[in-house]
């Protein structure tokens, strides 16, 4: 018997109907009673490709292929389907960890094993009860008329780090691993290729198109920056007071 | 000739990217100055190297040789990443 209930993510009620009851469990921080604004379906053939893309990317990467349970891969496939809809409501899935300081919320983004979790947790570390994180992996950005916001997900990464809250996103970083620490505003022009990457690309081309435009209305209202870091305090010290303005 | 459909156009108001929306095919994006975005645009219907050479020539105050050049060296790299239907 197939699993459905409703997900408020990014403002926008979501209706599911999935598998396993695992699934439900993933979201239970994120069900409401709402109305659906629009409805995703995860069939067997949507984890299957999940489990197909996985082991290409393995392969391609030239490790050993995972093979994972179908429970993860259908919250894989969970997201892919809502992630794909949500730029038609200026919302964009995006790769990076996003942490909270005064309310503010910055955004570290990198490929996966840079350190983007590491640095946040020192923001942690540094500003203690200050500091809340959004989400430590796949958070949603909503482009609206008054800025950015970040929103919480389900999908928060493999410690499960984030909560069912919004932040008016200040800026976004992108991090680089070094033995000193530096940080320097940087162009979108700069760094466009890696903010293409990091944020999820739509396999509808109507969706493609609206995310590129989305992606332009980012760049006017966030700040761009990037940062060499190590894994010491001080490069949370720095990053802060550069990028707080 | 002609731009796959899977490929998609982009004009930031600085620059013009290709990006493609089947990322097996091309994962990257290539990035380009006005000309390249010209060139682009003649690709949206189907067309040839001759008449895109002579549509910039139109619009750009450049010796056709330089044009023919440009034109030329774009639609190599749009050849290696599979962008045209030809």
């Amino acid at each position: 018997m197939r699993k459905e209930f409703v997900i408020k993510l990014a403002d926008k009620n979501i209706g599911v109907s999935c598998i396993f009851d695992s699934t439900y469990d993933f979201c239970r921080a994120y069900i409401t009673e709402n109305k659906a604004d629009f409805n995703v379906i995860v069939s067997k053939d949507d984890i299957d490709f999940e489990s197909m893309k996985s082991a290409r990317e393995n392969i391609a990467e030239g490790h050993r292929v995972i093979c994972y349970p179908d429970e993860y891969l259908e919250t894989l496939a969970l997201y892919r389907k809502i992630a794909e809809k949500m730029p038609a409501y200026n919302t964009l899935l995006f790769h990076g960890s996003v942490i909270a300081v005064d309310g503010e919320g910055y955004l570290f983004t990198a490929k996966s094993g840079t350190g983007k979790s590491t640095h946040t947790r020192l923001w942690k570390e540094l500003f203690k009860d200050r500091a809340v994180m959004v989400n430590d992996d796949k958070p949603l950005l909503k482009i609206t008329d008054s800025g950015v916001f970040a929103y919480g997900t389900p999908w928060n990464g493999k410690h499960h780090l984030g909560n069912n809250i919004s932040a008016p996103l200040k800026v976004i970083c992108f991090l680089k691993r070094a033995e000193n620490n530096s940080i320097a505003p940087v162009t979108k022009q700069a760094v466009y290729g890696e903010l293409l990457q990091q944020c999820y690309r739509p396999a509808k081309i109507d969706s493609l198109k609206k995310t590129l435009v989305l992606l332009d209305l980012i760049a006017q209202k966030v700040g761009f920056y990037q940062l060499f870091c190590n894994q010491n305090i001080e490069a949370a010290e720095i990053s802060y007071h550069k990028m707080k303005g | 000739m002609k731009l796959k459909e899977s490929f998609i156009m982009h004009n930031d108001g600085t620059e013009s990217i290709l990006i493609s929306a089947n990322a097996s095919e091309f994962s990257g994006l290539v990035k380009g100055n006005k000309t390249f975005g010209c060139i682009l645009e003649c690709l949206a219907t189907e067309t040839t190297e001759e008449e895109i050479v002579l549509k910039l020539s139109e619009k750009y105050d450049a010796d056709k040789e330089t044009i023919a050049k440009d034109v030329q060296n774009t639609l190599v790299n749009l050849r290696k990443i599979g962008a045209l239907d030809e």
